[in-house]
């Protein structure tokens, strides 16, 4: 059923129509087995979705967006962003501003609230060159826009695309995504973490199982130590280094994990006295600006910080001071600074890590991933030297620390969190390619019993599905009146709207949609000065029903041809008539119309007319010596036979054919074949049309 | 068939008495709103008292009494016991306005009908949903989901759908956007089978847009003279709009006159406000996203929590918003009985006020000259009374603990309480409580050690269990400590920075509501009734915000429900609705009597077929609007697990009568004509197009529901060419089939 294979483009769109409208694509732009730049684009029934819209964090200008060419951006009907992580919304001005994107944005009111603030801040701090600057201000405030927001469960509906979001945990206003496209459910985690922390939520399990989990494997077989050891820990090594007289680096990203942290940090803070003339200082304006919306969507946080809220407010700090700039910050014994970025790329946190890494009293504690390629992850493995910034190595003396406080899920929590949602279809991204692969390995054996297809797709390698989808609709009104037996026939509209198919009565389609029918009546007046009597007798040599009567107000006489149109003679001047349209009353009045201008135009004929009465006998002599011309401009050899047959030779085959019941005899079958096609075309367009319809 | 569908009326039908509906669907029981009024007169629950303990679920809709006011005596003497349903303000907002209710009540009356704990306990059982959050009720293939109603914060149209049918109950919703909030999206459902609505505004239509001039010109023009201004409120609905309009006014005009907030829970129903932005109006999120102003730090008003701190605020002009709408009781009774003989003053109501109240007496026209009205204040006991009080109640306690010692014994015979079962899930309970005791505060806390000290025994309808952890965390830990002054100092400085304070209840609310009443001291109710001569002057300015007559005639056709069900609203703008609705919307109207149980199932006629691919290759879809339209021909067949299937047809199609499809406007005709070069104009109702050809609509208009939905359109013209050119424009503005 999956396959995974390199698909010629997905940039086609509307070439598959029918059969391959079963087919549901998934492809990786980002975060195919790595972390960073998460992407995900997926294709099911001409619909497609793009989950996040991140950067990778490791490089700069166009290198750092997801591989945005292989996808047509104007064919993407929605975009999920999860939460405001630059690695999973930070392309998104980009890809509103500068490609051919027209769908519709949607994320949480607390991510958009971050994003914008997280953004500006990315803008300004990033120091490329102009060129290669991906967007500017403007842009971010003209995506603002653009972005449309949900709340938690709040079903949205766009194009057929049905999708609601669940509490993920990781950061504030996180979300994991269910798509629901035609029945078929995709499940897109994010980052999500399955543990409660101290403001957040843990990820909510889904009610439904989703045909298709895309789930994070940052993590992959690790697992966390309990959050109390992992708390201990971090306070164990800051009170140990500052009690030795060293300072203390918490390298951050500026939002998410970082608050967490500080909620500890005040909180053991609060609990040790001795530690109130050791400033701790928290670098980074942006989070400060932040702390409006933290205190704001508490809704999306959990009661603990809820009911803390009562009391006093949890983010107002009692024993954390910020810092603007390392100007402002004297530095004189011990202290704990936590600084952004988290990487150490550049920054305070790196100035920083540039002026204690020498000093082993000091320390450095990584609270959380830290992604491939930056200098945060070089120094986890502990070399000997460092390369500083100005390009000078020095020597890493300071302690490095590496406890997590990522919240990320952990492969406990991955195993149990898929074992009770069991989708058949699982395929991992964000993670590096090793750790993803022993996730893989590991679950494929925990899960051998479950059928479970586990995929692993590479940058821009697509995952083929196929999912069988039953087209249901439901007959209603008055077609449904009595449910048919097999083999009888139901004819009505079919009506589609999104996914839901409804068969109806024209009459019923006012009443189950918001279309109405319409009837339009023509009404034409034709000047004619003729006898009426004249009309009727030339209507009655084409028309088999002509009725006349009167009319019933006017007391003029009418003529009636097949039910249809109705003529009256209005004025000694003029005639009218009026039918209902639909394309063969058009007919018919356009040949009445024809009928009545000929007439008058040929009144003095009148009487010439009436000898060509022909019998209907020679009528039908007529109609089979027009077949027989026409057989001989088809077939050239064409003779009468014995017994009103038709002899036909071409090149040596013969054919009989009966003109009576159009059956053909011949050795060919070819030729036959073709006889007896052409003979009942001739017929058909020789013998009159029947008009009895409905 | 159709899904079976019952509703029954238990109170507010041909009237405007609360609301509370019982709506059963397939024999599940819905109730829908349950509502009480300012009088909370046990008779009119006497209808929901009968089959409270049939009820397997309950939707709220809106925050206030009217909506739910009956919820917690229901769940306490009526048997009720049903899980909740509503939004996440409605939750918040519904539980601080019964507070505030209790709190006005129990200040002048012995008020038993509920308590603060019967409260906590019958909104503990409240599931809380977001906006179009498809709800599964387990097990019946139920969905329920609330949509914006506008009108209130967090006020709910609620969508019942089961089978693909739906079932729309929405009540005093709001087409308009107003300043915190969006209307109602209730014109985005079309043909659901059943809609019940409500009557209430459909005589009135709302003034035109000068009303809030005149709010304004009423207001400042007593300021000025020097007068004060009382606008009674409610405790947490449109309270909040108006707060927003004066801020507004306020800040434009630059005054600096004085604006008192005084509810028992202003200060945390403006601390909650805050942090619900996220349902509120596009303009007011959208603001907070680009610069993180929340519309609610209110910089002109000035929150208060007891009359006191008001009695002490400077002289000089002021407006006050008291809650009590109705005057019945509470802040704006007090405030009304003392400014009521002063002429420079102004009472300016923005509600109707509920039936048979003082607030509607006034409302009057001509208003009375005088009104008698009861004043009560709540004394401390002294001397004898408080002798014979405290020994009235050695009495209670002793045969209390006998009662109690003797329930015990049986409880300890029977293994398994009640309680835990009630309690399901012991986390959920831990958490509301801790919540709940947060909310209601400090008073609170004492007045339960002494019940349990006197060996209070829950009664077995109690939703709340009450284990010892309950008294212990509210009152000797964390919360201990709510009452020190320093906390309150610096709350005080939150306010002033304008930073948010959110989450629970603060001290101010603690320190008012406990020197009000809530104290263990011995008390009781002093009353005197006196005449009051109304001079001051009386003005009613619609704020309700609610859709006026029109626009819920432009709704009802919108939506156009196969059967509408009419509740709420006076006889006479029942009667009113309903002949139009006959007439305009459907043929199916019912407005049912109270207890009257109607069938509005549906008579639908509906079977499920599976469309074969070979069917559906065939089939070309032609697009209109957010539809797809083809005509089929079909056999019948058979799939393999006996679903019926549609397969393309073997024999030639029989030929059918054609069919046009789509909705012509003349409006948008005319440009369109005029685009292709041809001289319209409109004469007489029909479109004159060149010189001789007329295009015109016949027949009834407006209807959709029932009767011919057919548009007839005629077009008639000499013989011409312009005749055809034009009739092939008409032509392309709809579809044949």
């Amino acid at each position: 059923m999956a396959s995974v294979g390199q698909p010629p483009s997905l940039k086609r769109r509307d070439a598959p129509v029918s059969r391959e409208g079963d087919q549901l694509i998934i492809t990786p732009l980002g975060a195919g087995n790595e972390v960073g730049r998460s992407c995900v684009y997926m294709s099911y029934k001409g619909k497609t979705i793009l989950f996040d819209c991140g950067i990778h964090p490791a490089y700069s200008g166009m290198a750092a967006l997801p591989y945005f060419d292989e996808i047509d951006p104007s064919a993407i009907d929605v975009l999920l962003i999860t939460h405001f992580h630059l690695d999973h919304a930070a392309s998104l001005p980009y890809f509103l501003e500068k490609t051919t994107f027209k769908g519709r944005v949607f994320m949480t009111h607390a991510t958009k609230a971050i994003y914008k603030l997280l953004l500006t801040d990315y803008v300004k701090v990033s120091k490329v060159s102009v060129e290669d600057m991906l967007f500017d201000e403007q842009d971010i405030n003209r995506s603002m826009d653009k972005i449309e927001v949900l709340d938690f469960h709040q079903t949205v509906e766009v194009n057929g695309i049905k999708f609601w979001c669940y509490t993920a945990g990781h950061v504030l206003g996180a979300a994991m995504f269910m798509v629901d496209i035609a029945g078929v459910r995709v499940l897109y985690t994010g980052d999500y973490s399955r543990e409660e922390d101290r403001h957040l939520r843990a990820a909510e399990l889904p009610q439904f199982s989703p045909d298709i989990c895309i789930i994070e494997s940052t993590y992959g077989v690790q697992l966390h130590q309990p959050r109390n050891i992992r708390e201990k820990r971090f306070t164990d090594v800051i009170h140990s280094t500052i009690s030795q007289g060293g300072r203390v680096l918490i390298p951050a990203f500026a939002l998410g994990r970082a608050q967490e942290l500080l909620l500890i940090l005040d909180e053991y803070w609060s609990n040790h006295p001795e530690f109130h003339n050791i400033p701790i200082y928290y670098a980074s304006p942006l989070a400060k600006k932040c702390m409006a919306v933290y205190q704001t969507y508490i809704l999306s946080m959990n009661e603990r910080i809820r009911n803390q809220f009562a009391n006093s407010n949890p983010f107002k700090f009692k024993h954390i001071s910020p810092l603007n700039s390392i100007d402002d910050f004297s530095d004189v014994g011990p202290s704990v600074v936590m600084a952004s970025p988290g990487g150490l790329q550049s920054g305070l946190s790196r100035q920083l890590f540039d002026i204690w890494c020498s000093d082993k009293k000091n320390a450095c504690v990584i609270p959380g991933y830290v992604v491939e390629g930056t200098l945060a992850k070089t120094i986890i493995s502990e070399p000997k030297e460092v390369t500083l910034m100005n390009g000078l190595t020095a020597p890493l003396n300071m302690q490095v620390h590496y406890i997590s406080f990522s919240a990320h899920a952990d492969y406990a929590q991955t195993s149990t969190f898929l074992k009770e949602l069991m989708p058949p279809n699982i395929i991992l991204v964000h993670g590096e390619s090793h750790e993803m692969g022993r996730l893989k390995t590991k679950l494929m054996t925990e899960l051998a019993d479950c059928n479970t297809k586990i995929i692993t797709p590479k940058n821009c390698q697509s995952v083929e599905m196929y999912f069988n989808s039953e087209k249901m609709a439901k007959t209603i009104g008055r077609l449904a009146e009595k449910t048919p037996e097999v083999g009888e026939t139901v004819s009505g509209i079919l009506v589609k709207k999104g996914f839901t198919y409804q068969i109806m009565a024209p009459d019923d389609l006012h009443i189950f949609s918001q279309l109405s029918t319409a009837n339009i009546t023509q009404r034409i007046t034709v000047p004619y000065s003729g006898a009426f009597g004249v009309i009727k007798y030339r209507l009655e040599q084409i028309y088999e029903s002509v009725e006349s009567s009167t009319d019933e107000e006017s007391g003029v006489p009418t003529l009636r041809v097949h039910d249809r149109v109705t003529l009256k003679q209005d004025s000694e001047k003029h005639i009218s008539m009026h039918w209902t349209s639909d394309p063969i009353s058009d007919m018919v009045s356009d040949s009445v119309v024809a009928l009545v201008l000929n007439i008058n135009r040929e009144v003095p004929k009148v009487v010439v007319e009436s000898e060509a009465i022909k019998s209907e006998e020679e009528s039908g002599k007529k109609a089979e010596k027009v077949i027989h011309a026409l057989l001989v401009s088809l077939f050239g050899d064409v003779k009468l036979g014995g017994n009103g047959k038709v002899v036909i030779n071409v090149d040596g085959n013969v054919a009989h054919l009966d003109k009576q019941s159009g059956d053909v005899e011949s050795e060919n079958e070819g030729l036959k074949e073709r006889v007896k096609t052409a003979f009942m075309r001739i017929q058909r367009a020789v013998k009159p049309i029947p008009l009895s319809a409905p | 068939m159709g899904t079976s569908v019952q509703v029954t009326p238990l109170s507010g039908v041909f009237n405007e008495n609360p609301l509370s509906y019982l709506v059963s669907i397939d024999g599940f029981n819905f109730l829908i709103d349950c509502g009480w009024n300012d009088h909370f007169d046990p008779s009119l629950l006497q209808p929901l008292s009968k089959v409270a303990s049939t009820i397997d679920a309950v939707l709220l809709s809106h925050p206030d009494t009217l909506h739910l006011g009956a919820l917690p005596y229901a769940m306490k003497q009526l048997g009720l016991s049903a899980p909740v349903f509503s939004t996440e303000p409605v939750y918040r907002l519904g539980l601080l306005t019964m507070y505030d209710q209790y709190l006005s009540r129990r200040q002048v009356s012995e008020f038993d009908l509920f308590t603060l704990d019967d409260i906590d306990s019958a909104f503990q059982s409240v599931t809380r949903l977001t906006y179009s959050q498809n709800y599964h009720l387990s097990g019946e293939g139920i969905v329920v989901a609330p949509h914006v109603a506008g009108h209130l914060l967090g006020g709910t149209v609620w969508k019942i759908t089961k089978d693909g049918e739906d079932v729309i109950y929405a009540v005093d919703y709001n087409r308009r956007k107003e300043k915190h909030l969006n209307g109602t999206v209730l014109e985005s459902f079309v043909r659901p089978a059943v809609l019940i609505t409500d009557a209430y505004n459909a005589l009135h239509n709302q003034p035109p847009r000068q009303q809030r001039e005149m709010f304004q010109d009423a207001i400042s023009k007593t300021l000025r003279a020097g007068g004060n201004v009382l606008l009674p409120v409610d405790s947490a609905g449109r309270v909040l709009e108006l707060l927003l309009i004066l801020e507004d006014y306020w800040a434009e005009h630059s005054l600096n006159y004085p604006i008192y907030f005084l509810t028992y829970v202003s200060s945390s129903t403006i601390d909650y406000v805050k942090s619900f932005l996220e349902w509120m109006g596009d303009s007011i999120t959208k603001s907070f996203e680009t610069s993180r102003d929340n519309a609610f730090l209110l910089k002109h008003v000035t929150l208060l929590i007891n009359k006191s701190e008001l009695d002490n605020a400077p002289d000089g002009p002021k407006l006050v918003l008291a809650s009590m709408a109705s005057l019945e009781a509470g802040f704006s009774h007090d405030i009304f009985v003392e400014w009521a003989s002063d002429v420079k003053n102004l009472v300016l109501f923005t509600e109707r006020g509920q039936f048979g109240t003082l607030a509607r007496m006034l409302q009057a026209d001509p208003p009375p000259k005088a009104v008698k009205v009861t004043m009560s204040r709540r004394v401390p006991l002294v001397g004898e009374e408080l002798i014979a009080y405290e020994e009235e109640q050695t009495r209670l306690k002793k045969e209390e603990a006998l009662k109690a010692s003797l329930v015990k014994e049986e409880e300890s015979k029977a293994s398994l309480g009640p309680d835990n079962n009630l309690s399901g899930d012991p986390m959920v309970i831990d958490a509301n409580n801790a919540n709940a005791s947060a909310d209601v505060v400090e008073p609170h806390g004492g007045r339960y050690r002494d019940i349990l000290i006197d060996g209070f025994v829950p009664p077995s309808t109690s939703v709340a269990p009450m284990f010892p952890f309950y008294e212990n965390n509210s009152e000797w830990d964390d919360f201990g400590e709510v009452i020190n002054p320093d906390d309150y100092i610096i709350k005080d400085e939150d306010m002033d920075q304008a930073a948010m304070h959110i989450g629970g209840d603060d001290g101010k609310l603690d320190e008012g509501s406990a020197s009000l009443i809530l104290d263990a001291k011995p008390s009781k109710v002093v009353s005197n009734e006196l005449t009051v001569q109304v001079k001051c002057l009386l003005i009613f300015i619609d704020y309700e915000g609610r859709a006026d007559g029109r626009s819920i005639k432009t709704i009802l056709s919108h939506v156009a429900p196969l059967k509408l069900v009419l509740v709420h609203g006076s006889a006479e703008a029942t009667e009113h609705l309903k002949q139009h609705c006959l007439k305009h919307v459907c043929p199916h109207v019912y407005t049912p009597q109270i207890e009257e149980t109607i069938d509005v199932t549906s008579d639908l006629c509906a079977y499920k077929v599976q469309l074969s691919e070979k069917l559906m290759s065939n089939v070309l879809f032609k697009k209109l609007g957010d539809y797809e339209i083809a005509w089929v021909d079909a056999e019948v067949g058979k799939t393999e697990n006996g679903m019926l299937s549609l397969l393309p047809i073997s024999t030639p199609a029989p030929p059918h009568k054609s069919v046009l499809v789509g909705d012509l406007k003349m409006a948008d005709l005319k440009p369109f004509l005029s685009s292709k070069g041809i001289q319209v104009e409109f004469a007489g109702g029909a479109l004159r197009c060149g010189e001789y050809v007329t295009i015109r609509k016949v027949g009834p208009a407006g209807q959709k529901g029932g009767g011919s939905g057919t548009q007839q359109i005629v077009i008639e013209g000499p013989l011409c060419e312009d005749y055809y050119k034009i009739r092939a424009y008409l032509y392309s503005q709809f579809y044949l089939l």
